[in-house]
């Protein structure tokens, strides 16, 4: 199977010499097409630090991220964004869908942006919005919409591109729990579907066990990987145990 | 922390974002400062009092204009404000703050603001005044000494109409925060979240515009005799309603149809910025509309300044043709007179003339008006009239309000004779500023003469104009003088017209200003609600270059719609300014929106600076 990133002792500090503290310490991770994986972790165990330096918003303070064959932390700002346009797709806990335009425009700005013919955006925009039950709700403005459907949008806007990998920060942070599961159910015909690696942080339990395998962070580090196995139900119990077992509570 | 410290510590940590108010405040103070100095200094009383009468008149209107471009002025800029501060009211409601108390809060930070901003203005107003009286006189070529000097009661009179405008709304906003919910206040920002208004209603809205602005311009062209004014002023007002709904209606909805059409939407970045200018507009058409309607006032202005200068130079015109003209009922004494003159000075050209003075009337044989025109080398366009036709020579109005074009006919004696043409070539000097004549053709002279009293006139032109009073005497005294016009070059009596010139030059650059820097302070404003927007397109990857691309386009939208309006309406305004000022205003039509256009794309670079820095993008 291909690996889409390879994160080799990745380390980050804050804070200047001697008064620093060490947020990631030598993590270690690959992720290969069609992943679906998720990292749980406590506030502060470093999670969200981890998917900025994937998403290429920050630098680490060592170690190296692959993808695509390139070390992203050394690559040039113009391969960077051409890396972002091309290969990435984000979704965020608070939707961030722009407030000036139709949900069809929303989704389709990616697209548009980058160089596609009108004709291929209005085609994929349909496709994709079948897909994640938002057909009737195209022509409304973000406003006009509730969060699942808002989320649901965002990750339409993440995937219509067609990228390797999809970062996504606690995407179901900000939904009741049926809007989750429409979301999440969403999210696993497109890994199947579409060989999409997914890469998700979040820290309910709930929504990690959609993804195929758990990494638990805390204070830096990867401390253990679950698995997932035939069961859903199964998987859920298996991470509620691992929580349990750490002694912490993941939120 | 006692109120008072509350509102100090705010206003010190917000000085820089309350700037562009203070500035744009004190601006307007300096400039009403200038214009009361002026009136109640004896600056121009050096003019004459004839002058300084129409100087005073032309101020006291320009008060009234600058106190209602005030009004507006201050109006939008605490509007501003007040939007900007709503949210961080919403917290203090949430902090347990009476709306009250946070009202207080709001009065000592404005009135901070409103203090300082009036300390500045009047300051600076009392520091420039000598240069703006310097720069007045220069631009009308007025030559006069200027002194340092101010007036007490103009300091008085500008600090009153500013602390009376601005209370009033200050206390608008007091009120509005004494009786808004904490709901509304914390949702302040997200109140434009509606964006898309009903396609009927914005139809509705175009179709109207359309038609009250077509109407407008068409009254603007037509002749209306002696109505023009009222007509123009009737236009005026349609020009404006129908701009303001051509901002309301008409623009929003070209926008939304190109926005449906996604084939067209979906190529390049339009996705971006089209959305964006949609939104844009519908938070902010009225600016926009009024942005437009000063840059209007600002082309006619100087359309007004320029007229009134060429009148200034047609009248100097009328009165530079000769130096002496003597009236005398003796034939033949044209050099006689000029052996007169030649002892202290020197005839450069001269003319004479035999009117017939019949029925109330003054007329002039057309041989004697060609060889006139050939002595002076003035222009003679006219053919010679028919038997029961006349050329009037007629003088210059400074600013007729009646255009009309009718059909004219005198009956002298038994004869009716109609008008053939008018003229205003100044064949017979000051003479013809001060009553009309009749020009005939030599047979209907020849009918008349014998009826008729005979008036002789005989002009000169001398090389140095300045030493006319030398002669002066010498002419008085010769027994067949019955009359003497001289011409003083350096008569100051429509100097007051040179003024008009450059005041309406300077409202033309306080309009245009007003109007860049409107645009720019909203703009800078928007800026804060918008930064959210772009963090979003760069967190999901769009290419920083794009957003660059996307946001170019649309701030320049945003300088653009106003500025073809205005071109578009300009056209109408000057045209009908020309119908009354009977003079054609073309090139300072063209010249006037060039120069709009040049400051315009300047304010729009630094707008994109500006608005760059405040949404973090490189």
């Amino acid at each position: 199977m291909n690996k889409v990133i390879e994160i080799s002792n990745l380390s980050k500090n804050y804070g200047s010499k001697g008064f620093y503290t060490r947020v990631l310490h030598e993590v270690n991770l690959s992720v290969y097409e069609n992943d679906f994986i998720a990292i749980m972790g406590p506030s502060g165990s470093g999670k969200t630090t981890l998917l900025n330096m994937l998403s290429t918003i920050d630098k680490p303070t060592s170690g190296s991220i692959i993808m695509d064959g390139k070390d992203i932390t050394k690559i040039s700002n113009r391969e960077l964004s051409k890396l972002r346009k091309e290969k990435i797709g984000f979704i965020f806990q608070d939707y961030n869908l722009l407030d000036t335009m139709t949900l069809q425009d929303n989704i389709a700005l990616p697209l548009s942006l980058n160089g596609c013919s009108s004709a291929i955006c209005l085609r994929k925009t349909m496709e994709i919005a079948q897909i994640f039950g938002l057909m009737e709700h195209l022509k409304k403005y973000p406003y006009q919409l509730s969060g699942g459907q808002k989320q649901r949008g965002a990750a339409c806007r993440a995937l219509i591109s067609e990228p390797k990998i999809i970062f996504a920060d606690e995407p179901t942070g900000a939904l009741d729990s049926q809007a989750s599961r429409d979301l999440l159910e969403c999210l696993k015909k497109v890994n199947e579907q579409q060989k999409a690696a997914i890469l998700m942080v979040t820290h309910d339990a709930y929504t990690a066990s959609y993804a195929k395998d758990v990494y638990i962070l805390t204070d830096g580090k990867i401390r253990c990987k679950l698995s997932k196995g035939q069961s859903s139900k199964a998987f859920y119990d298996r991470i509620i145990d691992a929580q349990a077992a750490m002694g912490s509570d993941l939120a | 922390m006692s109120m008072m410290t509350l509102a100090i510590n705010n206003f010190k940590a917000s000085f820089k974002s309350y700037l562009s108010l203070i500035i744009s405040l004190s601006f307007t103070i300096m400039i009403l400062f200038n214009f009361q100095n002026l009136l109640w200094t004896d600056i121009l009383t050096g003019l004459g009092k004839y002058n300084s009468v129409n100087i005073n008149a032309i101020i006291q209107i320009m008060t009234i204009v600058i106190f209602c471009f005030m009004i507006f002025f201050i109006w939008y800029s605490t509007n501003v404000f007040l939007t900007s501060r709503k949210k961080a009211i919403g917290i203090y409601v949430f902090m347990g703050l009476s709306n009250q108390k946070i009202a207080m809060l709001y009065l000592i930070e404005i009135g901070l603001i409103g203090l300082v901003a009036l300390t500045i203005g009047i300051v600076g107003g009392i520091i420039l005044s000598q240069l703006f009286t310097m720069i007045v006189f220069a631009v009308s070529s007025i030559k006069m000494a200027t002194n340092f000097v101010f007036s007490a009661k103009a300091i008085v009179i500008s600090v009153i109409i500013f602390l009376l405008i601005y209370g009033i709304f200050i206390f608008k906003g007091y009120i509005d925060i004494m009786f808004s919910s904490v709901i509304s206040m914390m949702n302040a920002k997200r109140q434009n979240e509606i964006v898309l208004q009903k396609k009927w209603l914005l139809f509705l809205k175009a179709l109207l515009g359309i038609g009250v602005l077509g109407s407008g311009f068409y009254l603007s062209i037509q002749y209306y005799g002696i109505y023009v004014l009222s007509t123009a002023l009737i236009s005026g007002i349609l020009v404006i309603i129908g701009i303001y709904l051509i901002f309301g209606g008409f623009i929003p909805l070209i926008f939304q149809q190109l926005a449906n059409n996604k084939h067209f939407l979906y190529q390049n970045n339009r996705a971006l910025w089209i959305n964006a200018i949609i939104f844009r507009i519908r938070k902010n058409y009225r600016t926009y509309a009024i942005v437009s309607v000063l840059m209007l006032c600002a082309v006619t202005a100087l359309g007004t300044g320029f007229a009134m200068k060429n009148k200034y130079e047609n009248i100097a015109r009328f009165e530079s043709v000769y130096t002496y003209q003597i009236m005398s009922s003796q034939n033949g004494l044209y050099d006689e007179f000029s052996q007169l003159i030649n002892e202290e000075n020197e005839v450069v050209y001269g003319s004479e003339a035999e009117v017939l003075l019949v029925d109330d009337h003054a007329l002039l044989s057309y041989s004697q008006l060609e060889k006139i025109a050939d002595d002076t080398g003035l222009e003679l366009a006219l053919a010679c009239p028919w038997d029961d036709e006349y050329i009037r020579l007629d003088r210059l109005l400074v600013m007729s309000f009646i255009n009309d074009n009718a059909m004219e006919s005198q009956t002298i004696l038994d004869q009716q004779l109609y008008r053939m043409a008018k003229t205003t070539v100044p064949y017979l000097g000051y003479m013809q500023e001060n009553m009309s004549f009749l020009v005939v053709n030599d047979d209907v002279y020849a009918y008349y003469r014998p009826q008729a009293q005979r008036l002789y006139f005989y002009n000169y032109r001398i090389s140095d104009a300045t030493n006319f009073l030398a002669s002066v005497d010498m002419l008085q005294q010769h027994p067949s003088c019955e009359g003497l016009v001289k011409i003083d070059p350096n008569n100051l009596q429509i100097e007051w017209l040179k003024l008009t010139y450059s005041i309406a030059i300077f409202m033309f650059m306080v309009f245009v200003v007003a109007s860049g820097s409107i645009i720019f302070m909203k703009t800078y404003n928007d800026a804060f609600e918008e930064k959210e927007r772009y963090d979003i397109l760069y967190k999901i990857g769009i290419d920083q270059k794009q957003i660059i691309k996307a946001l170019n386009n649309e701030l320049a939208m945003t300088f653009i719609l106003p500025l073809f309006t205005m071109s578009f309406a300009s056209y109408f305004s000057i045209k009908a300014l020309s119908n009354v000022m009977f003079i054609d205003l073309t090139m300072v039509n063209v010249v006037s929106v060039l120069i709009i256009y040049v400051f315009f794309y300047l304010c729009y670079r630094l707008t994109v600076i500006v608005y760059k820095r405040n949404v973090n993008l490189k």
